[in-house]
């Protein structure tokens, strides 16, 4: 026998295509289920998961909401957008959910297999066939730093879950014209809105493009019309997060322009003169085609804008068809105008000196390429197979080189924060003694974190009357303070520096990010080391 | 008579690249040894210029004189830094062995002429040779005409950086010879024996530069295509596997054994890539290596050395992260992009696109060539090729790209906005090309520039423009330029008499191809 020839009737190849028809979505569904367990386990193994310092705030901005000296609603604070930190509730009053990042992680983990289930819808709208649409989501998938990203407690994953969904509903209407579509896609920017700011800007832009395209299409009064539905929905989350801001902080603006909000952050930034973007477009739009390159792949990046023009000059789809997925660029214009403003802060080594910052914000177009991509290969039937040999090809050595920007910049970068010291020497003297830790949550978190103390242990400026007990009089309150020493940005410090009551401390550690102070012994017999004032509400 | 002036045209046009090629030869007279090698002549004012030149150089010259791949101590010096480390702490090649075996007969018979060097030089200089024809054979085949085809060979050889290359002691037109001549195997024959030959040429291609082994899949995968295919039939369709295509695997065997007898003697390992060894950068008055990947590595931390431990794996030296920076050297820097370099090579894109509209299978091998070669090396650390003249790593596609003008040129020879754009950018591209070859590939990337500007406190130039002030300075380092030429000649009427044959050749074949009333790209069968 020379050869052998193995039969495919059309049957057979037809019955094989409607198998993966019918449960393609299954099958995407368990594939990046599978990915994503496997890939949370894998940085949860080599202690990666909870590198970012914002990891670590996020999750005990969760935990405090269920566990501390004034659990409740309240904790949810004024300047990261309350959803991911809601989401985390129902498991993170479990010390393994809180400690090990899986509260948060989990719902990463969710947007990841979401994030994959919307691009292959997306792509199946768009009429790609089976090959386009598997390649979508595994353009999405097969990238280490949205693998990395969705195994932390971080809000990327459900951002771009939220955004996307939206976006595929929104072009749904612009396909169908129904109404529910609308709906959905607004409720779904509502949601988008609750977890980071990118979510805003998209109601704006979302919601521009559909009122004008009706404007044009049907007049003034359906504009008017639709412009009512879909921003009284879209808008609700922001009205509800202006409303919070007005009667927690007395102040609905408070997110903006208090004391930790992103303007705080960028302004001191800029002081340093180290904000370089601000008012430079064309460096604003080359430090975020960076950050996109280092998250994507330059290669991805190429193939997504090549299939987005690809899908804009299709004959193949109808006009609002097209027109829709300018939505798939919303971050696009969000991230550079944002540098541009000088209300983001992102560093690209070489470009912005030697460090990272921020540079995972360059994942956000990821969905958007994957879907461009599929499109593309859908489209460029002699192609195809160069296309995926050429995008696998680079993804091997991704993943074989471990080539990830975000591990890196969660590392060494700006975003890094090694607390392991200050935490150890918490853990090691504090643990199993009476008596509270005063330390400012605004800076220190990942501190709290990383201790692996009870949150009830901790009096943070969260924790009302205690706060300002222990700020007016430490040596009644706190047994240690954890502060920078002369740092004035550190609340801490501001407040107890300036009283008498901060004289019966002695500096007993010194650490890069923070000292300890411990009060004398003398003083302890004075000192509360039990919650007297009970839980406040 | 049509034909017997396009015969004409061919054979004096074959035979004008040849004694141009020889023409740029770089090398001194006189048969090297290992005792002069180190002087100021060989090395910075000679054809030793670079550490690419050297080390491969070197392990020839160890191999006749010495009649050992481990390198004497004056040998181990005159390699580095391209020198590795074995394990049992000799001093070996740091490349892979091809190059340097395949210009043996180079360096005997140059001895006996009295110039080992050019001799050696002279081997690369045919493989070039060699490349321009497959080029033309293979556009021929794939339907441009006679004359586009040489004039495709022409724009590749001497409008690119591929004729700097031609005449020194480089890897790429080896590499070059066998993507190309493996790819004219491939369409030319089927069967076991062409397949066997293929995969050959495959093996050998590993052997002269390890990448090779990824840029030559696509061939690979054409030739497998022949074994394992889908036949459609009217009410099905079949997987067909032809087990016979199995013996070809034979064919990979013979240079794979000589592979692990090289790094077997080298190395002591015979399944090891010779770049993964260790790095000796310098050697101490006492021969022990003063700077190497060990010793750089000593004060950091254990997981720093290991990190670089890491980095010294084969798929280490690729990062996603390079992307961005590779696409932008390779494609539009000043110092090494192809638009500055070879812009009449662009146009061969065109040539592909009407390719894979008629013939979709070959043009994705090519394309796939293209594309891997192009990403590959973007992915590399060092898309500059360290010290060099132009993206030497692009040579094939710069092949590629030539074989896209023949095309190209072959539908669009009456299109005279086509023509004069070829015209211009050729004249521009062969100006820029030549006055690399007959000088020096040591241009330093844009990069290290400024650094350097700083120790020596003046300006040092990074384009072809530090070439053009080499001519102006009457410098050239081609060999009959240095023996005969000079003189009766300035470096710089050299540079103007190479460059107006080629124009020359080509206006004359460009006339020639207007007159040709019909050609047809074919279609696949």
């Amino acid at each position: 026998m020379t050869s052998i020839n193995i039969p495919i009737t059309k049957n057979m190849s037809s019955r094989i295509h409607a198998f993966f028809e019918e449960h393609g979505v299954f099958l995407v569904v368990f594939v990046l289920s599978v990915v994503s367990i496997i890939s949370f386990w894998a940085y949860y193994q080599n202690g990666l998961g909870l590198a970012y310092n914002d990891a670590r705030s996020h999750l005990d901005i969760g935990r405090r909401v269920v566990e501390g000296l004034k659990p409740g609603l309240a904790q949810l604070g004024s300047v990261w957008l309350p959803l991911t930190h809601l989401l985390m509730a129902p498991l993170i009053w479990n010390d393994f959910m809180w400690h090990s990042g899986l509260a948060g992680a989990l719902w990463s983990m969710f947007g990841f297999v979401g994030t994959g289930v919307v691009i292959y819808l997306f792509l199946r709208r768009l009429r790609v066939g089976l090959l386009g649409r598997f390649v979508g989501v595994a353009v999405f998938a097969a990238n280490l730093n949205v693998l990395y990203l969705q195994s932390t407690a971080m809000t990327e994953l459900l951002l771009l879950f939220t955004m996307t969904t939206a976006a595929y509903f929104i072009m749904r209407w612009f396909q169908d014209d129904n109404i529910m579509y609308l709906i959905q896609g607004a409720a779904w920017i509502m949601l988008s809105t609750l977890v980071r700011y990118d979510g805003w800007f998209l109601l704006g832009f979302a919601g521009a493009l559909v009122v004008f395209y009706v404007l044009f299409e049907k007049g003034f009064r359906p504009a008017e019309g639709t412009a009512v539905i879909f921003f009284t929905l879209g808008g609700f989350g922001i009205l509800l997060w202006l409303l919070w801001n007005q009667l927690i902080f007395k102040d609905a603006l408070y997110f903006i322009f208090g004391p930790y909000s992103a303007k705080a952050q960028q302004d001191q930034i800029d002081a340093a003169g180290l904000l370089a973007t601000k008012g430079n477009v064309w460096f604003s739009a080359k430090v975020y085609f960076y950050a996109l390159a280092y998250n994507s792949g330059a290669l991805t990046v190429l193939m997504g804008f090549l299939g987005a023009v690809v899908l804009w000059f299709s004959k193949n789809l109808r006009f609002p068809t097209r027109i829709s997925t300018f939505v798939l660029l919303a971050p696009l214009f969000f991230n550079i105008l944002a540098l541009y403003l000088g209300h983001s802060v992102l560093y690209v080594q070489g470009l912005t000196g030697d460090s990272l910052f921020n540079v995972r914000y360059g994942v956000m177009l990821m969905p958007s390429f994957a879907i461009f991509i599929g499109y593309l290969v859908s489209r460029a039937a002699p192609a195809r197979f160069i296309i995926i040999g050429l995008l696998v090809f680079v993804a091997f050595f991704q993943f074989s080189s471990g080539d990830a920007v975000t591990i890196d910049d969660a590392r060494v970068g700006s975003s890094q924060k090694n607390v392991t010291e200050v935490s150890a020497w918490l853990a090691e003297n504090a643990a199993d003694k009476e008596g509270f830790i005063l330390v400012a949550a605004a800076s220190h978190d990942a501190i709290i974190f990383s201790s692996g103390l009870p949150m009830k242990k901790f009096i943070h400026e969260g924790t009302g009357v205690y706060w300002e007990s222990a700020t007016e009089s430490p040596d009644r309150w706190a047994r240690w303070i954890v502060m920078r020493t002369y740092s004035e940005e550190d609340l801490t410090w501001r407040l107890v520096s300036r009283v008498p009551g901060f004289g019966a401390y002695d500096k007993v550690q010194s650490f890069p990010f923070a000292d300890v102070y411990e009060l004398r012994p003398e003083y302890l017999p004075e000192l509360n080391t039990t919650p007297t004032l009970g839980k406040q509400k | 008579m049509k034909s017997f002036f396009g015969t004409t045209i061919t054979i004096a046009t074959v035979c004008i690249m040849f004694v141009v090629l020889v023409l740029g030869v770089r090398g001194l007279p006189g048969n090297v040894n290992i005792g002069e090698m180190n002087w100021k002549t060989w090395i910075e004012d000679g054809p030793f210029e670079t550490s690419s030149d050297r080390a491969r150089f070197v392990l020839t010259y160890s191999f006749i004189e010495e009649q050992s791949t481990i390198f004497s101590l004056d040998a181990a010096r005159f390699a580095v830094p391209d020198l590795g480390m074995s394990s049992s702490g000799d001093y070996v090649s740091l490349f892979a062995p091809g190059v340097s075996f395949l210009v043996i007969p180079g360096y005997i018979v140059g001895k006996f002429f009295g110039a080992s060097q050019a001799g050696t030089y002279a081997v690369i200089m045919l493989f070039a040779f060699l490349n321009a024809l497959l080029l033309r054979a293979i556009a021929i085949r794939l339907g441009a005409h006679p004359i586009a085809s040489h004039m495709g060979a022409l724009a590749f050889l001497f409008a690119s950086p591929a004729f700097a290359y031609a005449v020194a002691l480089y890897q790429h037109h080896v590499s070059l010879f066998l993507i190309l001549a493996s790819l004219y195997i491939a369409m030319r024959w089927k069967g076991v024996l062409p397949a066997m030959a293929v995969l050959f040429l495959y093996g050998v291609g590993f052997v002269v530069d390890n990448p090779n082994a990824i840029l030559m899949l696509p061939i690979l995968l054409y030739t497998a295509g022949q074994f394992i295919y889908i036949a459609h039939k009217q009410t099905s369709s079949y997987i067909t596997i032809r087990f016979v295509g199995a013996l070809a695997l034979a064919g990979v065997i013979l240079p794979l054994i000589f592979f692990a007898w090289f790094n077997n003697a080298s190395y002591g390992a015979a399944f090891s890539l010779p770049g993964t060894f260790e790095r000796v950068v310098a050697i101490d008055e006492f021969g022990y290596p003063t700077e190497s990947d060990i010793t750089k590595a000593q004060g950091l931390s254990d997981a720093e050395i290991s990190g670089k431990k890491d980095e010294k794996s084969v798929v280490g030296f690729f990062k996603t992260r390079n992307l961005l920076n590779g696409f932008y050297i390779h494609l539009i820097s000043p110092d090494r992009g192809m638009i500055n370099f070879a812009p009449v090579l662009f146009l061969g894109i065109v040539g592909l696109f009407i390719l894979y509209r008629r013939q979709k299978s070959i043009a994705r091998v090519l394309v796939g060539i293209c594309g891997l070669t192009f990403i590959l090396y973007s992915l590399w650390g060092d898309p500059w090729g360290g010290w060099a003249f132009g993206s030497r790593y692009l040579i094939p596609i710069y092949a590629i790209l030539g074989i896209g003008v023949a095309v190209a040129l072959t539908r669009f020879r009456k299109n005279y906005i086509f023509v004069i754009l070829f015209l211009a950018l050729f004249s521009y591209s062969v100006w820029v090309n030549v006055s690399g070859a007959i000088t020096t590939n040591l241009n330093p990337p844009q990069v290290e520039v400024l650094a350097l500007e700083e120790v020596f406190g003046t300006e040092i130039k990074y384009t072809h423009q530090k070439n053009f002030d080499a001519l102006k300075d009457n410098k050239s380092k081609s060999f009959v330029f240095q023996t005969v030429a000079k003189r009766y000649m300035s470096a710089a009427t050299y540079h103007r008499v190479l460059v107006g044959i080629l124009i020359a050749v080509m206006l004359l074949s460009m006339l020639y191809l207007l007159f040709v009333k019909r050609v047809e790209i074919y279609d696949e069968h």
